[in-house]
């Protein structure tokens, strides 16, 4: 077990530290024609934001335990869709940046904390997180050089971190008392606020 | 979840495995063997037939039917049956009936997103809503699969171009199915409903992609009108 834990931690601090490279604060709204399968799969693998709050969701179900497990990773995609059209429609959502790094800091501080509301709570505050990340990506996607592939690739790689985050969120739950997790939770939510200061300054 | 027979249980074991070895042989065979990877049927089923937006919803299909009573995939066996023949045989009717759909002549009748919704829809559900919906889903995913290899068929009606597809979707399903059945794991229903989701927000962000109207910054730019006005002198050759 022991083993395991720690294994997860290196791949965990691994992916981190390759998600959390230094770019530019609104890396995660881009611009131009993007490709097909790869580049939809790629985009949330190499953008840190989007990462820290895929993991975090996963995570944070994870911590919770119960039905959370799942229904927060469940609910995530299927509202991030409602504001991928949103972007797609061009309707206006402002503060996008802000909510994407509210949702770093926020789910970040959940975790720290081990807050465990009641899931409806959970429920409406990840709802909010994915229709800000929701918007960033629906704007681009009709930009993209294959809309479908785009979006496949996109999707994937959102729910693979959903489940990195559970499978490191329910192997770091107990050794310690949980405080692993909490610990990691804590580094999310500094993540959280170095992208919140530059997205609160560019406003 | 019914029980089969010990023996019927052993022999699935190993049956779904061996079929996903033997399909995978026969891809990588295509893929890198100088013979096979010169024939166009083999670089358009690599192409087009394993494209992921073809195979994920059987992928999809596939897992339902490793979750739901071997009573429940008996009842839905016949509906693909009769979605993927149907589509092939009387493909017409079919197209006639997605026509309805606004832009669908443009995008391949929203094929794809289709099958990506249904299957979506039955996974996500519980256990006795995916006993339900995967005889329906089962339906629609397999018509759209055989209205897809009609669609994409660049041969204009060469058979081995309608049944070398065909046998991949079966395979893809069975390999799937077969495999996942022979080594349930509790947290499958987890991850079936995971799967179930993320299948449904790619239907509705591949068909709402569709049927975005293209952005302005996309739109070639204009274009060069040459100088004919005739107070200009044309260079004689």
């Amino acid at each position: 077990m022991n083993t395991m834990i720690v294994r997860c931690m290196a791949a965990a601090a691994a992916i981190a530290a390759l998600g959390s490279w230094p770019l530019p604060a609104a890396a995660h709204i881009i611009s131009g024609a993007q490709g097909g399968f790869g580049s939809g799969f790629a985009h949330p693998l190499t953008g840190p934001d989007h990462f820290l709050a895929m993991f975090a969701v996963g995570l944070w179900g994870a911590q919770m335990g119960g039905r959370a497990v799942w229904t927060l990773p469940v609910t995530f995609p299927l509202i991030m869709v409602g504001g991928g059209i949103m972007g797609m429609l061009g309707l206006p959502l402002p503060g996008i940046e802000i909510g994407i790094a509210l949702s770093i800091l926020a789910l970040g501080l959940a975790i720290s904390l081990a807050w465990r509301p009641v899931e409806w709570i959970a429920l409406i505050l990840i709802s909010y997180f994915a229709l800000c990340h929701g918007y960033a990506h629906g704007a681009e996607l009709p930009l993209s050089a294959d809309p479908a592939d785009y979006a496949i690739g996109f999707v994937l790689a959102t729910g693979m971190i959903h489940l990195f985050g559970i499978g490191v969120g329910l192997a770091l739950n107990k050794p310690v008392g949980g405080k692993l997790a909490r610990g990691l939770g804590a580094l999310i939510g500094l993540g959280g606020i170095y992208f919140l200061v530059p997205a609160v300054t560019a406003a | 979840m019914s029980r089969l027979s010990p023996r019927r249980e052993a022999w699935l074991a190993w049956c779904g495995p061996a079929l996903a070895a033997l399909g995978l042989l026969t891809i990588a065979a295509a893929a890198l063997l100088p013979g096979l990877n010169d024939s166009p049927l083999a670089r358009w089923i690599l192409a087009d037939t394993l494209a992921p937006a073809r195979i994920l919803p059987l992928i999809g299909f596939g897992f339902a039917l490793a979750m739901i009573s071997a009573t429940a995939v008996m009842a839905a066996l016949p509906f693909a049956t009769v979605g993927i023949a149907g589509a092939l045989l009387l493909p017409d009717r079919l197209l006639a009936l997605l026509d309805l759909i606004p832009k669908a002549a443009t995008h391949l009748f929203f094929a794809g997103p289709i099958s990506f919704l249904a299957i979506g829809a039955a996974l996500v559900g519980s256990d006795r809503w995916r006993t339900w919906l995967t005889p329906p889903a089962a339906l629609i995913v397999a018509a759209m699969a055989g209205l897809m290899v009609k669609l994409s068929d660049p041969s204009l009606h060469e058979p081995a171009y309608t049944w070398t597809p065909v046998l991949a979707t079966i395979w893809i399903v069975a390999a799937v199915a077969m495999t996942l059945r022979a080594s349930q794991r509790p947290w499958f229903s987890i991850f079936a409903r995971i799967l179930g989701s993320w299948l449904l927000a790619i239907g509705l962000l591949y068909g709402g992609a569709s049927l975005m109207p293209p952005k302005p910054d996309l739109a070639p730019p204009p274009m060069p009108v040459p100088d004919v006005r005739p107070d200009i002198p044309q260079q004689q050759p």
